[in-house]
């Protein structure tokens, strides 16, 4: 029934949105590409010349980059893996019956409401803190020396506050999957005489394997961007040993005042994400019917 | 599920579930703890748990120190002010896509997720250069404008998902009924829509309190909302746990509550439907 008169309407309705989102992409995105290709600090007044790729050149010879890469890697794998295990057994723990399941739920989920900023800092302080956090205590008690966790494996400590933070998600989500499992098959594989474990690998993960894979994606995307975390606890040190490129990118731009070698750095950010970006449009679309 | 479990195998669960849960929210709950203690006693070795003088003293002092309200005031401004002009703007767009969708309204949508994956790194540098020559740099104003344009995507496709569940043929009910367009919006669709409207709500702010890249790098100190003033804790100042903890257990607090009340509508609305 869309006559011209609703047409007009509709996209009346619409414009705003897409105007403002439009602008919201393209003028920061032509910046950062226009910007990428000048020599242009703030430090140093005067006007900014193009440079064509000397930016980019920066960037990837930057001593910090190969390890700003690494460290971008093993932050993004290492939480994947501790929240996509954890969560999996996490949800299947939590499908089964038990007494006060919404209070327990509650608990588990608490940690994704946490600002970053927040849990950063009580994690390094009453936790990791090796003279006064509670590690400390309990190591001492057990007769141990005390472990500065931030100075001797700084990016395997943001490792784990962020998988706290993150292991509510993918709890959350691998549990809605496990309810929409049909439980007759269960039962038919169980009066078959399938074992708990051969039950969990051939009927449970199939119909989780939809599911993991959107946790993966849409954590990858956040976690690529880890930002307040890092700047809290170690400021990307000591040294660069827990740099990952978003706070790469960040001291080049913010600390050192290079607008061009940052805006090379965003480019590389923008390519990276949307790598992954397309795979998990694609399940998205799949999924969206119009 | 419908299997037979005995109850001691019930209890086993419900003791692991619960031993598991407990270790999880520890953090919190110490953190919790600890704003109620003395400096003293948030560092004493042994740590004492419950059996500490009750004091409500860091409180007071967080907020005669560093005006603590102000700084919650720019998180509830900033949060709920981009969230409602947030839905301002997206709610006659995904009405429209859900109602009258036409060829182009699926590739609108995935358009507008995609501007969601954009890595915010990626465009800091304009971002900051802008806001700093026209003077939004720490202005709530700018800070409501940037969180209004990051989480509109969410919004929209949460409202989208929401209005498609709507059954459409209560309408031609109506219609038979005599209602005028008018009638429909007000007495069929807008009772109808409020609930998705409710949650997409809840969920926004919720993602706009906690936002901590744009809050941190575009204020300074007047419009920095808790996310950034937390963040000025890090650096050391002596005996501090008990004020840090007081001030996260107000930061957290309301987010806490809201976010228990809309834990059903995080699965979707961080997910665009892709899991149910």
């Amino acid at each position: 029934m869309a006559t011209q008169h609703s047409r007009a309407a509709a996209r009346l309705m619409i414009s705003p949105a897409v105007i403002l989102l439009l602008a919201w992409m393209l003028i920061p995105l032509g910046l950062t590409i226009y910007f990428s290709v000048l020599r242009y600090n703030l430090l140093m007044p005067g006007d900014n010349p193009f440079v064509g790729l000397e930016n980019y050149e920066f960037f990837f010879t930057d001593p910090a980059f190969t390890g700003a890469v690494w460290n971008t890697v093993m932050l993004v794998v290492g939480v994947l893996i501790i929240t996509v295990v954890g969560g999996t057994m996490l949800a299947l723990l939590l499908n089964q019956p038990m007494f006060g399941q919404g209070i327990v739920r509650i608990l588990v989920i608490a940690p994704f409401f946490v600002m970053p900023t927040v849990s950063a800092l009580v994690w390094k302080n009453m936790f990791m803190n090796p003279v006064n956090g509670l590690f400390a205590h309990l190591a001492k008690g057990l007769g141990f020396e005390a472990f500065d966790f931030l100075s001797t494996v700084p990016l395997l400590s943001i490792i784990l506050i962020v998988s706290w933070q993150w292991l509510p998600f993918a709890t959350l989500i691998l549990l809605t999957a496990f309810q929409s499992l049909d439980s007759e098959q269960l039962e038919a594989a169980e009066m078959d005489g399938a074992t708990g474990v051969a039950r969990f690998w051939y009927i449970m993960l199939p119909h989780l394997a939809r599911a993991i894979t959107v946790v993966i994606l849409i954590q990858t995307i956040f976690l690529l961007s880890i930002f307040a975390e890092i700047l809290v606890t170690t400021s990307g040190g000591p040294g660069t040993a827990s740099t990952n490129l978003t706070y790469l990118i960040y001291a080049q731009s913010l600390l050192q005042f290079d607008v061009g070698l940052g805006s090379a750095g965003g480019v590389f950010a923008i390519i990276l994400a949307n790598i992954v970006a397309i795979f998990l449009m694609r399940m998205i679309g799949k999924n969206l019917d119009l | 599920m419908a299997r037979a479990i005995t109850p001691r195998q019930k209890w086993t669960f419900t003791l692991v579930a619960w031993g598991i849960g407990l270790l999880i929210f520890f953090p919190i709950l110490w953190t919790i703890l600890t704003s109620f203690k003395t400096e003293a006693q948030a560092i004493a070795d042994p740590p004492v748990f419950f059996a500490f003088d009750w004091t409500t003293e860091n409180y007071t002092t967080v907020q005669e120190r560093s005006n603590y309200f102000h700084h919650f005031m720019n998180s509830v401004i900033i949060a709920l002010g981009s969230t409602l002009i947030g839905l301002a703007i997206a709610i006659p767009a995904a009405w429209s896509m859900a109602f009258q969708p036409a060829r182009r309204t699926k590739d609108i949508l995935m358009w507008m997720l995609s501007t969601k994956m954009l890595p915010p790194v990626g465009v800091l540098v304009p971002i900051y250069l802008i806001f700093r020559d026209v003077g939004l740099l720490d202005t709530r104003i700018g800070l409501v404008i940037v969180m209004t344009l990051i989480n509109l995507p969410i919004i929209i496709w949460m409202l989208f998902t929401y209005f498609r569940e709507i059954p459409v043929d209560i309408l031609e009910a109506a219609r038979m009924d005599g209602a005028t367009l008018r009638e429909e919006i007000i007495y069929i669709l807008t009772p109808m829509a409020v609930p998705g409207i409710a949650s997409t709500l809840l969920l926004n702010v919720i993602l706009a309190w906690n936002e901590a890249f744009w809050t941190i790098n575009l204020t300074a100190d007047d419009a920095a909302p808790l996310t950034a003033f937390i963040a000025s804790y890090s650096s050391p100042e002596g005996l501090f746990y008990a004020k840090l903890s007081a001030a996260s257990t107000m930061a957290i607090a309301p987010i806490l509550i809201i976010g228990w009340f809309s834990q059903k509508q995080l699965v979707r609305g961080l997910t665009f439907g892709a899991v149910k």
